[in-house]
């Protein structure tokens, strides 16, 4: 019916008929066409006016406070250029040096978390997917962290930390008692931000597990089969041959870490404050600090501007990452 | 047909888009909860739990007397009350009354916007049930002003002669309390009557049991270690101008000095009997291992009493005191000077500014505030009279006594004239946590750091 119809309507515009259609028919054509238009742009305002409010207009204010200083309630914004950023970076004497202190945590924290959930979440999933039996019910219980994170979950951690707490008393059971740390985990400046940063890994190795068991799960089992022929062991096999396949996964799990990294801080606003001292500060940290518990004081602008550092630094590494995947894709 | 259904169909869908994007539109824009102002009730906020039941008591006691409604909510910790207020001062939620930290935050909403002026509502009458060295507390007088000129600093925009809160509660920093019965195991059998007698009874109590007979205080708020302990000490072993001079400019004199590095090392001397992880506990969590028994001794405020009492522990339990001073000090018998510690602002918002401020008059009226003080174990502003010591109890009235000096035997932490402009004390106490409990610096690397900080003020304020 429809191929019938069209030689039918070309006949007609091939006849010259564009010229010598009725004028009447133009406007009306043309009407169609805004009313349709009118109903398309209708059917997507609510998506455009959400993204221009939440989206454009915050990113854009939060963009032009980073060159002012305001507490959040005062009339007017003071407009200060690039000097939020200088103060932060190296300028002033009472901003710059907490922001290089908790530049150097975060640095730490960027580097060792990605890192060790890699390490530990590669080969969770290889010995899950490798486990015949009850693979749902161990999946459901590696994923429990992901799922029970969160403010209580922090509160357990502080808790299981303390100079009383369950690691200095299993470390009592078990024999090892020099090796209890008598101030707390938390409490001793040299291991403060490294138990933090193994909590933030046990909260991210479930995800990180699964995307490695999916990708596992999507591996054509003959190239293993053809490893396994050519004499590879299961070492080797993983090594050699299952760890190469899943980079782009690792590529993914390592930027989804450095992002988390970068810009987390909850756990440490929960678990340390910051502390011992700033021993625990971050930028991230930093930055809600600036923000939300100066007292009134006008640091509203100086915070987006660490926000927009932050911003940069995590560009910068999605370009990075985007150009170690291409290059191994 | 087809058409005609394809046309409703679009007119359907059109409409639910254009509802969509007006629903839309209306989200974005203010909202109006017409129960805020509609129901009659006042509404009030505070950030002390403690306080709650006093002032529940006052509440309906109040609406018997006027037949109006306040309803009292408390928001915990400080922080978390401050962010409470700020994003409720956005969203047009703000309550009538809030109680607020005095001579700082108060001061700080007014220059905001958010707590109204109160210059012509608080007047003498009000005034003069007050302490006379309390009674500017939320008044913008010469010297507040002008701090306010500093452009980073939280009160600028304040007028200077206005009011924007009236005090509520008094009470101090630096008051030590002790249990008493860990005391008597140690073999000690009454308070320390200076800072050597008080590390004694700190080494006693921690001889006799290291894990819990320890000093706890909430050094997860790093100012605590500075402003409640270490200020007082330097004021009694130094006098006033010794102690002023530890913030000033002059290297001779300031905390790298000799002067400070005696007193870094006199405070240093508590370092090895903390109550173990101190420095991860937050000032409520640290009152409560005190009155769970894991700590023999514990620093606060005259407000903690009612915390404890909240977590268990009766008064008769403790001893309670102001900090010891240095008996070989410029001021051995050091006295703390009282201050106003909160204070009741009025919201700009208010729907019912007339009934909040005769519910904030209210609360300041002397039989109002003795329920509110045996109801919460705290200090209130109004003076009590001659029968004080009836209605706090014995305890309380210990600590009265700690307010007993002369002006130069006082310290008196409202004084911050001699700070450098935007001088901030958590930078501080993290510098001294460092020292005492981390052992991560010597009092002279200590003193050294802290004149660097108030040296980048003092040049952040040029």
């Amino acid at each position: 019916m429809t191929t019938a119809h069209r030689p039918a309507l070309s006949g007609t515009t091939g006849d010259g008929g564009e010229s010598r259609r009725p004028p009447a028919g133009v406007p009306a054509r043309r009407r169609r066409f805004r009313t349709e238009a009118v109903s398309g742009y209708l059917f997507v305002a609510p998506a455009v006016i959400l993204f221009a409010v939440m989206g454009l207009y915050t990113i854009g204010y939060g963009f032009a406070l980073s060159f002012a200083t305001w507490n959040g309630f005062t009339p007017n914004w003071k407009w200060v250029g690039l000097d939020n950023y200088a103060d932060l970076l190296w300028r002033d004497p009472v901003y710059a040096p907490p922001v290089q202190a908790a530049a150097l945590n975060t640095l730490w924290v960027m580097i060792f978390v990605p890192l060790l959930t890699v390490a530990v979440s590669f080969p969770l999933a290889v010995l899950l997917n490798q486990v015949k039996r009850l693979q749902g019910v161990l999946r459901s219980i590696y994923f429990v962290p992901y799922v029970t994170s969160g403010i209580a979950v922090y509160f357990a951690w502080r808790y299981i930390l303390q100079p009383d707490g369950a690691v200095n008393f299993l470390l009592g059971q078990l024999g090892l008692g020099s090796l209890q740390e008598p101030q707390g985990w938390l409490g001793n400046p040299d291991t403060a931000l490294g138990t933090l940063i193994v909590v933030i890994v046990w909260g991210n190795v479930p995800v990180a597990m699964l995307l490695y068991l999916t990708g596992l799960q999507g591996i054509n089992p003959s190239v293993l089969e053809a490893a396994q022929l050519d004499g590879a062991g299961w070492w080797r096999t993983n090594v050699s041959v299952v760890w190469p396949l899943l980079m782009p996964l690792t590529a993914i799990n390592v930027l989804l870490n450095l992002r988390e990294s970068l810009h987390g801080f909850q756990t440490f606003l929960v678990m340390t404050n910051g502390g011992p001292g700033t021993h625990t500060n971050v930028l991230g940290l930093e930055a809600y600090r600036l923000a939300f518990l100066e007292n009134l004081n006008p640091t509203l602008g100086l915070s987006s501007a660490l926000g927009w550092i932050l911003f940069a630094v995590a560009m910068v590494l999605a370009l990075i990452n985007l150009r170690v995947l291409r290059s191994r894709v | 047909m087809r058409i005609r259904h394809f046309r409703t169909a679009r007119l359907a869908a059109v409409a639910v888009a254009a509802t969509l994007t007006l629903s839309t539109l209306t989200a974005c824009g203010g909202s109006e909860d017409p129960a805020s102002g509609g129901s009659g009730a006042l509404e009030m906020w505070t950030f002390k739990q403690t306080h709650v039941p006093g002032l529940q008591q006052a509440a309906t006691d109040f609406e018997k007397a006027t037949g109006i409604k306040v309803k009292v909510q408390a928001y915990t910790p400080d922080d978390a009350f401050a962010t409470k207020i700020q994003s409720a001062a956005k969203t047009g939620d703000l309550p009538d009354v809030m109680e607020t930290h005095s001579d700082g935050e108060d001061l700080g909403f007014g220059a905001s916007g958010i707590a109204a002026e109160l210059t012509n509502v608080v007047n003498g009458e009000w005034l003069n049930r007050f302490p006379e060295n309390v009674r500017e507390s939320g008044y913008v007088n010469a010297a507040k002003f002008k701090e306010s000129q500093d452009e980073g600093s939280k009160m600028h925009g304040v007028k200077q002669g206005a009011r924007h809160s009236v005090p509520f509660t008094i009470g101090t920093f630096g008051i030590v309390y002790a249990n008493k019965k860990m005391l008597a195991d140690a073999g000690i059998t009454k308070p320390p009557a200076n800072w050597a007698e008080f590390v004694d009874g700190l080494k006693a109590t921690h001889a006799k049991d290291a894990k819990n007979g320890g000093l706890a205080l909430g050094l997860k708020i790093p100012d605590t270690g500075i402003t409640w302990l270490a200020q007082p000490l330097a004021y009694s072993m130094l006098g006033r101008s010794g102690y002023e001079a530890l913030f000033g400019k002059d290297k001779a004199a300031n905390w790298s000095s000799p002067n400070g590095v005696k007193v870094l090392q006199a405070y240093d001397l508590v370092t090895p009997y903390w109550m173990p992880g101190t420095q991860t506990l937050g000032i409520d969590e640290a009152d409560q291992a005190f009155a769970q028994g894991k700590a023999a001794w514990l620093v606060g405020g005259t407000f903690t009493l009612s915390f404890l009492e909240q977590n268990g522990m009766k008064p008769d339990d403790v001893y309670a005191f102001g900090l010891p001073g240095d008996a070989a000090g410029q001021v051995p018998d050091l006295a703390l000077g009282p201050l106003a510690l909160t204070g009741l602002i009025l919201s700009a918002t208010s729907e019912q500014p007339e009934n909040a401020k005769k519910w904030m008059e209210y609360l300041s009226q002397p039989e109002v505030a003795a329920k509110f003080s045996k109801a919460s174990s705290d200090l209130p502003a109004t003076e009590l009279g001659s029968e004080v010591s009836d209605i706090v109890g014995p305890t309380l009235t210990s600590l009265l006594e700690s307010f007993k000096g002369t002006p130069d035997t006082t310290y008196d932490p409202a004084r911050r004239e001699f700070f450098p402009p935007g001088y901030k004390q958590d930078k501080a106490g993290s510098i001294l946590v460092d020292m005492s409990p981390l052992k991560k610096a010597s009092p002279e690397e200590t003193g050294k750091k802290l004149t660097e900080l108030t040296d980048s003020f003092w040049a952040d304020g040029q």
